[in-house]
C-alpha cells in the first residue's frame, strides 16, 4: 500500500517536473542559441543550421566554418513571433506520407512549438535586408531585448505573443499551427 | 464522295481558325519595356495586419527570383548605387489579402487550410509613372510550411516581371 502510494506521489511529481522544466530552461536561455536560418542572411543557405548570439554590438551567426554578422545598430526591426512545426520531419516524415490508410498523417497532429524571430537591417550601400530564425520556444526574446540593448531598432516592442499568422483579412480566420 | 470532301474542307478551315488565333493574340501583346535594371521596395501592408516573417519573407523570396528569372540587376531598398542607374524600374508591393492557413490541416486533411497571399505590383519608373500594374498572389495549398505562399507569390512576380520587361543584352 505505501509502495502504492509512494509510486503515485513520484508519478504526479515527475508530471509537474516535465511540464515545470523545459518553462524553466526556455526562459533561462540566453548567450548562444541553436537556430535554424530560413532566409536572408547574406552568403548563407537557406534553411541553414547554427549558432546564433549577440556579441559586441553584433548579431553573430556561425554555421559550420562561416560565420556571419550584422552591426546590431544597422538592425532596423527586430520582431519575434511563436509558431510550430512539424515534430517527425525530415526523411521520416516524408516517408511516412506513403503509410497505408493516411497513417502518416497521424505524426501531423504532433507538432513542437518554436519561436521566430525576424531581423531587418541595412547592408553599407543602404540596402535593406531581411533575415529569419527558427529557435526554442524563449530564446527570441531575450535575443531581441540584446539587440535593443546595443542599439537595433524595434518597432514592436509590445507586441502581442499571440501566434504569428494569426491575423488575416478575410473572415475567415484561422490560427496558424 | 462530295459530302467528305465538303467536310474535308470545313475540318481544316476550322483547324486553320483555331490555329491561327493564339498567333494573333500574340502579335496583339503589348510590346516589352525595356528596364536595365529593377529596384525593390519593401512589401508594405498599412490595411493588412502581416507577420513580421511574411514581409520579410515576401521581400527576400521576390529579389531572389527576379534575379533568378527576370533582370540582371536587383537592387534592394534603399541601395544608393541604384540611383545612377538609366532605364531603372522600381517594383512597389502593397499586400491586399492574406490569409494565414495552417499546416497541420493541410497535412491531414488535404483540403483545407490553405495559405494565401494577394499582393498587388506596380512597376513604375524612378519619377513614379507608373508602368505596369497588377495583382499576383501565392498560395500553398498541400506540401510545405505558411511561408511557402511567399516562393509562390515570388514566382508567379517575377513571371509577370518578365514577360512585360527586357533586358537589354539578356534576350
Amino acid at each position: 500500500m505505501t509502495s502504492r502510494s509512494t509510486t503515485i506521489v513520484v508519478g504526479v511529481a515527475s508530471l509537474f517536473a516535465g511540464l515545470v522544466i523545459p518553462v524553466a530552461n526556455a526562459q533561462q536561455a540566453s548567450g548562444p542559441v541553436k537556430v535554424v536560418q530560413l532566409t536572408g542572411l547574406a552568403g548563407v543557405k537557406d534553411n541553414a543550421k547554427g549558432i546564433l548570439s549577440v556579441e559586441n554590438g553584433h548579431l553573430h551567426f556561425v554555421h559550420g566554418k562561416a560565420s556571419s554578422d550584422v552591426n546590431a545598430t544597422s538592425i532596423q526591426d527586430v520582431a519575434t513571433a511563436a509558431d510550430s512545426q512539424r515534430a517527425v520531419g525530415g526523411t521520416i516524415g516524408l516517408m511516412s506520407k506513403a503509410a497505408p490508410y493516411g497513417g502518416g498523417r497521424v505524426l501531423s497532429l504532433f507538432r513542437t512549438k518554436i519561436d521566430t524571430l525576424t531581423v531587418q537591417y541595412r547592408d553599407a550601400e543602404g540596402g535593406l535586408h531581411g533575415a529569419i530564425f527558427t529557435m526554442p520556444v524563449g530564446t527570441s526574446e531575450v535575443i531581441k531585448k540584446e539587440l535593443v540593448a546595443q542599439g537595433a531598432h524595434t518597432t514592436s516592442d509590445k507586441e502581442p505573443a499571440a501566434p504569428s499568422a494569426a491575423s488575416s483579412s478575410t473572415p475567415n480566420k484561422e490560427q496558424k499551427q | 464522295m462530295k459530302r467528305i470532301l465538303d467536310a474535308g474542307i470545313k475540318l481544316s478551315l476550322f483547324t486553320l481558325i483555331f490555329s491561327a488565333s493564339p498567333l494573333l493574340a500574340q502579335k496583339n501583346k503589348p510590346a516589352k519595356i525595356k528596364a536595365a535594371a529593377v529596384q525593390v521596395d519593401m512589401i508594405q501592408s498599412d490595411e493588412i495586419k502581416l507577420p513580421a516573417e511574411f514581409q520579410v519573407a515576401l521581400y527576400e523570396n521576390l529579389i531572389r527570383q527576379l534575379e533568378k528569372n527576370g533582370f540582371s540587376h536587383v537592387y534592394r531598398d534603399g541601395d544608393r548605387n541604384a540611383a545612377s542607374v538609366a532605364d531603372l524600374v522600381v517594383l512597389h508591393s502593397t499586400v491586399r489579402g492574406f490569409k494565414a492557413g495552417s499546416e497541420r490541416a493541410r497535412q491531414v486533411t488535404t483540403v483545407s487550410g490553405a495559405t494565401s497571399i494577394t499582393v498587388h505590383c506596380q512597376f513604375t519608373s524612378p519619377e513614379g509613372t507608373s508602368l505596369l500594374e497588377q495583382d499576383v498572389n501565392g498560395k500553398v495549398r498541400f506540401f510545405g510550411g505558411n511561408l511557402k505562399a511567399t516562393y509562390d507569390f515570388a514566382k508567379k512576380a517575377a513571371h509577370v516581371a518578365n514577360e512585360n520587361f527586357f533586358t537589354p543584352g539578356r534576350e
